[in-house]
Protein backbone atom coordinates (compact mmCIF):
# COMPACT_ATOMS: atom_id res chain seq x y z
CA UNK A 1 0.00 0.00 0.00
CA UNK A 2 2.79 2.20 1.20
CA UNK A 3 4.34 1.58 -2.33
CA UNK A 4 1.48 2.25 -3.97
CA UNK A 5 0.53 5.44 -2.77
CA UNK A 6 4.51 6.49 -3.39
CA UNK A 7 5.64 6.73 0.21
CA UNK A 8 8.22 4.58 -0.29
CA UNK A 9 10.03 7.58 -2.20
CA UNK A 10 8.94 10.10 0.56
CA UNK A 11 11.42 8.18 2.68
CA UNK A 12 14.01 7.83 0.37
CA UNK A 13 13.90 11.44 -0.52
CA UNK A 14 14.22 12.20 3.61
CA UNK A 15 16.90 8.98 3.73
CA UNK A 16 19.40 11.49 1.34
CA UNK A 17 18.14 14.63 3.47
CA UNK A 18 19.42 13.12 6.31
CA UNK A 19 22.48 11.64 4.86
CA UNK A 20 23.69 14.47 3.64
CA UNK A 21 22.84 16.73 6.72
CA UNK A 22 20.17 19.39 6.61
CA UNK A 23 18.07 20.88 3.86
CA UNK A 24 20.79 23.24 3.06
CA UNK A 25 23.57 20.59 2.53
CA UNK A 26 20.64 18.80 0.28
CA UNK A 27 20.07 22.04 -1.87
CA UNK A 28 23.91 22.47 -2.47
CA UNK A 29 24.46 18.88 -3.52
CA UNK A 30 21.60 19.22 -6.25
CA UNK A 31 23.09 22.23 -7.12
CA UNK A 32 26.79 20.90 -7.91
CA UNK A 33 25.74 17.47 -9.14
CA UNK A 34 22.60 18.04 -10.69
CA UNK A 35 21.44 14.74 -8.65
CA UNK A 36 20.41 13.57 -5.73
CA UNK A 37 22.09 9.91 -5.01
CA UNK A 38 22.61 7.40 -1.43
CA UNK A 39 25.57 5.14 -1.84
CA UNK A 40 27.94 3.45 -0.32
CA UNK A 41 31.59 5.43 -0.17
CA UNK A 42 33.70 3.27 -1.95
CA UNK A 43 37.24 5.42 -1.90
CA UNK A 44 38.39 8.74 -1.56
CA UNK A 45 41.58 9.36 -4.39
CA UNK A 46 44.40 11.75 -3.23
CA UNK A 47 42.87 14.59 -4.81
CA UNK A 48 39.94 14.66 -3.25
CA UNK A 49 37.58 12.68 -5.30
CA UNK A 50 34.94 10.48 -3.63
CA UNK A 51 33.72 7.35 -5.43
CA UNK A 52 30.40 6.17 -4.60
CA UNK A 53 28.17 2.52 -5.84
CA UNK A 54 24.95 1.53 -5.61
CA UNK A 55 23.72 -1.13 -7.12
CA UNK A 56 20.01 0.04 -7.11
CA UNK A 57 20.63 2.66 -9.50
CA UNK A 58 20.16 0.88 -13.65
CA UNK A 59 23.69 0.12 -14.34
CA UNK A 60 25.71 2.90 -15.71
CA UNK A 61 24.33 5.41 -13.03
CA UNK A 62 25.51 2.95 -10.31
CA UNK A 63 28.60 4.31 -9.60
CA UNK A 64 29.73 7.99 -9.65
CA UNK A 65 31.92 10.16 -8.41
CA UNK A 66 31.47 13.60 -5.99
CA UNK A 67 34.79 15.78 -7.03
CA UNK A 68 37.16 17.44 -4.84
CA UNK A 69 34.92 20.44 -3.35
CA UNK A 70 37.79 23.06 -4.06
CA UNK A 71 37.42 22.58 -8.06
CA UNK A 72 33.78 23.99 -7.38
CA UNK A 73 31.89 23.95 -10.63
CA UNK A 74 34.55 23.59 -12.65
CA UNK A 75 34.67 19.73 -12.34
CA UNK A 76 34.95 17.74 -15.57
CA UNK A 77 35.68 14.29 -16.43
CA UNK A 78 39.00 14.27 -17.04
CA UNK A 79 39.94 14.69 -13.03
CA UNK A 80 39.29 10.93 -12.47
CA UNK A 81 42.80 9.77 -12.68
CA UNK A 82 44.11 6.30 -14.42
CA UNK A 83 43.68 4.05 -11.48
CA UNK A 84 39.70 4.99 -10.75
CA UNK A 85 39.20 5.36 -14.30
CA UNK A 86 38.62 1.75 -14.97
CA UNK A 87 36.32 0.99 -11.91
CA UNK A 88 34.16 4.34 -13.14
CA UNK A 89 34.31 2.52 -16.30
CA UNK A 90 32.99 -0.42 -15.32
CA UNK A 91 36.45 -2.38 -16.86
CA UNK A 92 37.18 -3.84 -13.74
CA UNK A 93 34.97 -4.07 -10.25
CA UNK A 94 38.02 -4.13 -8.08
CA UNK A 95 38.73 -0.62 -6.65
CA UNK A 96 42.18 0.37 -6.97
CA UNK A 97 42.13 0.34 -3.21
CA UNK A 98 40.86 -3.30 -2.52
CA UNK A 99 43.01 -3.78 -5.33
CA UNK A 100 46.59 -5.63 -4.84
CA UNK A 101 47.99 -6.75 -7.61
CA UNK A 102 48.20 -2.75 -8.93
CA UNK A 103 51.79 -2.08 -9.41
CA UNK A 104 53.29 0.63 -7.41
CA UNK A 105 56.05 2.43 -8.88
CA UNK A 106 57.61 5.94 -7.20
CA UNK A 107 57.99 6.91 -10.38
CA UNK A 108 54.15 7.16 -11.61
CA UNK A 109 53.54 10.51 -11.64
CA UNK A 110 50.30 12.61 -10.59
CA UNK A 111 47.53 12.86 -12.95
CA UNK A 112 46.59 15.99 -14.87
CA UNK A 113 43.30 16.68 -16.56
CA UNK A 114 42.48 18.20 -19.98
CA UNK A 115 43.95 21.38 -20.00
CA UNK A 116 42.37 22.31 -23.30
CA UNK A 117 41.26 25.94 -22.98
CA UNK A 118 43.82 27.16 -20.51
CA UNK A 119 47.70 28.75 -21.03
CA UNK A 120 48.56 25.10 -19.89
CA UNK A 121 47.39 23.65 -23.00
CA UNK A 122 49.28 21.50 -25.36
CA UNK A 123 49.58 23.92 -28.75
CA UNK A 124 51.63 22.08 -31.22
CA UNK A 125 53.50 24.29 -34.17
CA UNK A 126 55.34 23.54 -37.55
CA UNK A 127 58.83 24.32 -38.29
CA UNK A 128 58.30 23.41 -41.75
CA UNK A 129 57.58 26.13 -44.43
CA UNK A 130 53.85 25.55 -45.26
CA UNK A 131 52.92 23.84 -48.69
CA UNK A 132 50.45 25.80 -49.78
CA UNK A 133 51.42 29.52 -50.59
CA UNK A 134 48.04 31.55 -50.64
CA UNK A 135 47.71 33.90 -53.75
CA UNK A 136 48.18 37.47 -53.13
CA UNK A 137 45.15 39.79 -55.28
CA UNK A 138 47.79 42.88 -55.18
CA UNK A 139 50.80 41.01 -56.64
CA UNK A 140 51.70 42.30 -60.35
CA UNK A 141 51.95 39.56 -62.32
CA UNK A 142 55.14 38.42 -63.41
CA UNK B 1 60.58 27.93 -25.01
CA UNK B 2 64.08 26.87 -26.48
CA UNK B 3 65.10 30.20 -27.06
CA UNK B 4 63.78 31.94 -23.99
CA UNK B 5 65.58 28.49 -22.06
CA UNK B 6 68.91 29.98 -23.84
CA UNK B 7 68.23 34.05 -23.20
CA UNK B 8 67.65 33.63 -19.83
CA UNK B 9 70.41 34.45 -17.58
CA UNK B 10 71.20 32.22 -14.95
CA UNK B 11 70.83 28.02 -15.51
CA UNK B 12 68.64 27.57 -12.54
CA UNK B 13 66.15 29.85 -13.69
CA UNK B 14 66.56 27.61 -17.17
CA UNK B 15 65.39 24.68 -15.78
CA UNK B 16 62.48 26.03 -14.01
CA UNK B 17 61.21 27.42 -17.48
CA UNK B 18 62.12 24.16 -19.30
CA UNK B 19 60.16 22.42 -16.23
CA UNK B 20 57.11 24.87 -16.45
CA UNK B 21 56.60 24.87 -20.83
CA UNK B 22 57.43 21.63 -21.85
CA UNK B 23 55.01 18.78 -21.74
CA UNK B 24 57.41 15.61 -21.44
CA UNK B 25 58.34 13.76 -18.42
CA UNK B 26 61.79 14.42 -17.50
CA UNK B 27 64.23 12.54 -15.68
CA UNK B 28 66.15 14.90 -12.85
CA UNK B 29 69.01 12.31 -11.25
CA UNK B 30 66.92 10.06 -8.99
CA UNK B 31 63.50 11.24 -9.46
CA UNK B 32 60.93 12.28 -12.45
CA UNK B 33 58.82 15.29 -12.44
CA UNK B 34 55.94 15.62 -14.50
CA UNK B 35 56.35 18.87 -16.59
CA UNK B 36 52.57 19.55 -16.90
CA UNK B 37 50.15 21.30 -14.71
CA UNK B 38 48.88 18.19 -12.08
CA UNK B 39 46.20 18.27 -10.09
CA UNK B 40 46.55 19.36 -6.85
CA UNK B 41 47.04 16.36 -4.28
CA UNK B 42 44.71 16.84 -1.34
CA UNK B 43 46.13 16.60 2.04
CA UNK B 44 42.31 15.70 4.25
CA UNK B 45 43.45 17.46 7.46
CA UNK B 46 43.57 21.18 5.37
CA UNK B 47 41.28 22.45 2.90
CA UNK B 48 42.47 24.10 0.00
CA UNK B 49 40.67 27.35 -1.30
CA UNK B 50 37.80 26.94 -3.32
CA UNK B 51 38.07 28.10 -7.08
CA UNK B 52 34.90 30.69 -7.96
CA UNK B 53 32.40 30.64 -10.25
CA UNK B 54 33.40 32.88 -12.68
CA UNK B 55 36.61 32.65 -15.16
CA UNK B 56 36.92 36.18 -14.93
CA UNK B 57 37.58 36.23 -10.88
CA UNK B 58 35.98 39.10 -9.18
CA UNK B 59 39.40 41.61 -8.69
CA UNK B 60 38.26 44.13 -11.82
CA UNK B 61 39.78 47.19 -12.18
CA UNK B 62 36.68 49.42 -11.99
CA UNK B 63 32.98 48.92 -10.55
CA UNK B 64 31.75 49.13 -14.38
CA UNK B 65 34.04 46.54 -15.41
CA UNK B 66 33.02 44.08 -12.28
CA UNK B 67 29.59 44.58 -13.16
CA UNK B 68 30.29 43.88 -16.92
CA UNK B 69 31.76 40.58 -15.77
CA UNK B 70 29.32 39.62 -13.86
CA UNK B 71 26.53 40.49 -16.45
CA UNK B 72 28.44 38.13 -19.08
CA UNK B 73 28.53 35.60 -16.50
CA UNK B 74 24.79 35.78 -16.40
CA UNK B 75 25.07 35.66 -20.14
CA UNK B 76 27.30 32.70 -20.30
CA UNK B 77 25.13 30.89 -17.65
CA UNK B 78 22.40 31.20 -20.04
CA UNK B 79 23.74 30.71 -23.16
CA UNK B 80 25.56 27.38 -21.92
CA UNK B 81 22.38 26.07 -20.21
CA UNK B 82 20.58 25.78 -23.67
CA UNK B 83 22.69 24.99 -26.32
CA UNK B 84 20.36 23.80 -29.36
CA UNK B 85 22.28 22.14 -31.98
CA UNK B 86 21.77 21.67 -34.98
CA UNK B 87 21.61 18.02 -36.77
CA UNK B 88 24.14 17.69 -39.72
CA UNK B 89 24.43 13.30 -39.66
CA UNK B 90 26.12 13.11 -43.13
CA UNK B 91 27.65 9.74 -42.27
CA UNK B 92 28.48 7.05 -39.10
CA UNK B 93 28.91 9.54 -36.88
CA UNK B 94 25.36 10.56 -37.18
CA UNK B 95 24.60 7.12 -35.28
CA UNK B 96 26.31 8.61 -32.28
CA UNK B 97 25.31 11.77 -32.22
CA UNK B 98 21.65 10.12 -32.23
CA UNK B 99 22.89 7.98 -29.33
CA UNK B 100 23.29 10.92 -26.75
CA UNK B 101 19.70 12.22 -27.59
CA UNK B 102 18.41 8.75 -26.64
CA UNK B 103 18.14 7.91 -22.83
CA UNK B 104 21.43 6.37 -21.84
CA UNK B 105 23.40 9.83 -22.54
CA UNK B 106 20.63 11.70 -22.57
CA UNK B 107 21.65 15.17 -23.65
CA UNK B 108 18.42 16.94 -22.80
CA UNK B 109 19.72 16.99 -19.21
CA UNK B 110 21.91 19.85 -19.84
CA UNK B 111 19.39 21.78 -22.14
CA UNK B 112 20.78 20.04 -25.70
CA UNK B 113 17.88 19.87 -27.56
CA UNK B 114 18.00 18.68 -31.42
CA UNK B 115 16.57 21.70 -33.68
CA UNK B 116 16.19 21.12 -37.01
CA UNK B 117 16.25 24.77 -38.05
CA UNK B 118 19.58 26.27 -38.76
CA UNK B 119 17.80 30.04 -37.80
CA UNK B 120 17.08 28.60 -34.00
CA UNK B 121 19.86 26.09 -33.73
CA UNK B 122 23.32 27.68 -31.62
CA UNK B 123 25.73 24.83 -32.33
CA UNK B 124 25.68 22.62 -35.64
CA UNK B 125 27.73 19.51 -35.19
CA UNK B 126 28.86 18.31 -38.18
CA UNK B 127 28.56 14.22 -37.97
CA UNK B 128 30.54 12.63 -41.02
CA UNK B 129 32.39 12.76 -43.94
CA UNK B 130 31.78 16.31 -45.83
CA UNK B 131 32.26 15.72 -49.40
CA UNK B 132 32.51 18.46 -51.82
CA UNK B 133 29.29 18.48 -52.65
CA UNK B 134 28.25 18.86 -49.63
CA UNK B 135 30.56 22.01 -48.69
CA UNK B 136 28.48 24.53 -50.35
CA UNK B 137 24.92 23.56 -48.45
CA UNK B 138 27.43 23.20 -44.95
CA UNK B 139 28.34 26.90 -45.04
CA UNK B 140 24.95 27.76 -46.40
CA UNK B 141 23.22 26.50 -43.56
CA UNK B 142 26.38 27.72 -41.56
CA UNK B 143 25.62 30.81 -42.60
CA UNK B 144 21.76 31.08 -42.11
CA UNK B 145 22.36 30.56 -38.27
CA UNK B 146 22.23 33.36 -35.88
CA UNK B 147 25.10 34.72 -33.78
CA UNK B 148 26.81 33.84 -31.22
CA UNK B 149 27.27 30.11 -33.41
CA UNK B 150 29.51 27.69 -32.29
CA UNK B 151 30.42 24.47 -34.24
CA UNK B 152 31.51 21.03 -32.90
CA UNK B 153 33.10 19.15 -35.62
CA UNK B 154 32.59 15.27 -34.84
CA UNK B 155 35.27 12.54 -36.00
CA UNK B 156 37.95 12.14 -37.95
CA UNK B 157 36.34 12.64 -41.14
CA UNK B 158 35.24 15.89 -40.04
CA UNK B 159 38.63 16.81 -38.58
CA UNK B 160 40.63 16.52 -41.02
CA UNK B 161 39.45 14.03 -43.89
CA UNK B 162 39.81 10.90 -42.10
CA UNK B 163 39.82 7.75 -43.86
CA UNK B 164 39.00 9.49 -47.32
CA UNK B 165 42.15 12.28 -46.48
CA UNK B 166 43.10 11.21 -49.88
CA UNK B 167 39.62 10.99 -51.58
CA UNK B 168 39.12 13.16 -54.66
CA UNK B 169 35.62 13.85 -53.64
CA UNK B 170 36.51 14.82 -49.79
CA UNK B 171 36.77 17.90 -47.93
CA UNK B 172 39.93 17.53 -46.13
CA UNK B 173 38.06 18.63 -42.73
CA UNK B 174 35.13 20.79 -42.26
CA UNK B 175 37.46 23.89 -40.72
CA UNK B 176 38.44 24.31 -43.99
CA UNK B 177 34.51 25.77 -44.77
CA UNK B 178 33.81 26.85 -41.35
CA UNK B 179 35.47 27.56 -38.28
CA UNK B 180 35.06 25.11 -35.40
CA UNK B 181 35.02 25.22 -31.95
CA UNK B 182 35.29 21.72 -30.55
CA UNK B 183 36.90 18.87 -32.14
CA UNK B 184 35.90 15.38 -31.17
CA UNK B 185 38.19 12.65 -32.48
CA UNK B 186 37.26 9.23 -32.93
CA UNK B 187 36.02 6.93 -35.58
CA UNK B 188 33.09 7.26 -35.18
CA UNK B 189 33.54 9.21 -31.84
CA UNK B 190 31.81 7.25 -29.03
CA UNK B 191 28.30 8.98 -27.70
CA UNK B 192 30.34 9.75 -24.40
CA UNK B 193 32.67 11.09 -25.94
CA UNK B 194 30.71 13.67 -27.88
CA UNK B 195 29.02 14.36 -24.97
CA UNK B 196 32.26 15.35 -23.54
CA UNK B 197 32.70 17.22 -26.46
CA UNK B 198 29.54 19.08 -25.61
CA UNK B 199 30.86 19.99 -22.37
CA UNK B 200 33.70 21.38 -23.16
CA UNK B 201 31.76 23.80 -25.15
CA UNK B 202 29.76 24.50 -22.63
CA UNK B 203 33.23 25.67 -20.73
CA UNK B 204 34.18 27.48 -23.70
CA UNK B 205 30.75 29.53 -23.55
CA UNK B 206 31.40 29.80 -19.64
CA UNK B 207 34.53 31.91 -20.74
CA UNK B 208 32.93 34.50 -23.55
CA UNK B 209 33.50 37.81 -23.12
CA UNK B 210 30.73 39.44 -24.93
CA UNK B 211 30.03 42.65 -22.89
CA UNK B 212 33.61 43.10 -21.71
CA UNK B 213 34.84 42.70 -25.22
CA UNK B 214 32.65 45.41 -25.84
CA UNK B 215 33.35 47.75 -22.91
CA UNK B 216 36.76 47.44 -23.84
CA UNK B 217 36.21 48.56 -27.30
Amino acid sequence: MAKFLGLNRLTKLFQIIQECGGLKQTYLKLYRNDDLKIGTLVGIDKYGNKYFENPFYFYGRNRWVEFTPHVNMDYDGSQIPADWYGWMHYKTDLPPIRDGSRPKYKWLADHSENLSGTKEAYMPYTTTPPKVEAWDPSAKKQ
Amino acid sequence: MLRSAILSKTVPKCLQIATQNSNALSVVPGFFVRQQQTLPVVDPSQTLEKKGYSPFGTKQASVAEWSLARLDDLLNWGRKGSIWPLTFGLACCAVEMMHIAAPRYDMDRYGVVFRASPRQADVIIVAGTLTNKMAPALRKVYDQMPEPRWVISMGSCANGGGYYHYSYSVVRGCDRIIPVDIYVPGCPPTAEALMYGVLQLQKKVKRMKTLQMWYRK
